[in-house]
């Protein structure tokens, strides 16, 4: 089960990597952050990610700090 | 379980990027710090930072650097590269401006360092205008953009036309490698990085003066979200600004 690693206290809710990810496996979260918006969450029920790390590619504030690949 | 991405090397650990959400800015220096750490270049770099939005540049890279005056970091770079020669010391030497130092009230010291075929390398970010101070006409702003002191427009009559500074960088002698990227699609992500390295290993090849201008978003002054800015330089922006690689002095031979 692929998997990435999120830093609340980095993102900044762009949603850019929501846009990017090629299963939908990024959303908005309940969590409000240092901006004052929704940061974001993964959610992977159905293990999906195969680990493109494009999301990671795509954030401009490397609040996507890892990718890991199972 | 392996992992397959992780913070680039050359960037300071608990570093956190004073962009706006969403700016390109942050993409750019991102690659340039994956480019340093491919190349192995950390230790050896001196990085000359500019005055714009990415003034703070010597808060997020992991490497020396020295802030310039508006517009002067061509002229920095140039002291520095020059003086460590002296000292027979090879240095690896950029720049990293935005569009309103480097082409507007630095474009005697960028064109005349591109010129001298001076062999430093530099990052231009095109986000045309002057983010950092409110989103002014700057000298990329493209006609009939609106902004803070063109609020009509930009209208040629009045102001005159935008710059194509990747084009007119190629055009001088001394320029080794001249392009232009994006960052509003992975595709042109993976690209502006292979144009990044091309640039920096280009200087270590002493080969001159090697530049690559990067079309960036500013969501802030554009008004306009971070997912949406990527639109409009995806389907505006790039057609007024090719994105390609106007000079290669490899592959003209
Ligand atoms: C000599 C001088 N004049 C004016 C300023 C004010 N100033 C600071 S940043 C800036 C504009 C920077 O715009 P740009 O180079 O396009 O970079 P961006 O902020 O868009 O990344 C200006 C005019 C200054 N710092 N020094
Ligand atoms: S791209 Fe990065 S900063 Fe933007 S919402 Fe996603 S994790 Fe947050
Ligand atoms: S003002 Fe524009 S260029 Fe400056 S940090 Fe904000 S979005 Fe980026």
């Amino acid at each position: 089960m692929s998997f990435i690693e999120i830093d609340n206290n980095k993102c900044k809710s762009c949603y850019l990597c929501i846009d990017v990810c090629p299963f939908k496996l990024i959303k908005k979260s309940e969590t409000i952050g240092k901006t004052g918006q929704n940061i974001v969450e993964f959610k992977d029920e159905n293990s999906k990610c195969s680990a493109c790390k494009m999301c990671a590619m795509m954030c401009p504030d490397i609040a996507i700090t890892k990718v890991w690949k199972t | 379980m392996q992992q397959v991405y992780s913070t680039p090397k050359s960037i300071k650990k608990d570093s956190t990027f004073t962009f706006c959400a969403g700016c390109d800015h942050g993409l750019a220096i991102k690659l340039v710090a994956e480019v340093l750490d491919e190349l192995n270049l950390r230790e050896n770099t001196i990085a000359v930072a500019s005055s714009g939005c990415s003034v703070f540049l010597y808060d997020f890279l992991d490497v020396d650097c020295i802030e310039s005056p508006h517009g002067r970091a061509c002229a920095v770079a140039t002291g520095i590269k020059r003086a460590h020669r002296a000292l027979n010391e090879e240095k690896f030497v950029f720049t990293y401006q935005g569009d309103g130092d480097f082409a507007s009230i630095g474009l005697s010291e960028s064109l005349h360092s591109a010129l001298r075929g001076e062999n430093i390398s530099v990052i231009c970010i095109n986000n045309t205008n002057y983010g950092m101070t409110g989103g002014q006409m700057g000298p990329t702003t493209v006609l009939g953009q609106h902004t803070t002191t063109s609020p009509n427009g930009r209208n040629v009559k009045y102001h005159g036309y935008p710059i194509k500074t990747a084009e007119q960088i190629a055009l001088c002698d001394g320029t080794c490698f001249s392009a232009r990227v994006a960052l509003c699609d992975i595709k042109n992500i993976i690209n502006a990085k292979e144009q990044i390295k091309k640039c920096f290993e280009y200087q270590k090849q002493n080969l001159g003066f090697s530049f690559v201008e990067i079309l960036s978003s500013c969501p802030t002054n554009w008004k306009l979200s971070p997912s949406d800015s990527h639109k409009k330089i995806k389907e505006e922006l790039s057609e007024i600004y090719p994105l390609k690689v106007f000079k290669d002095i490899k592959e003209n031979d």
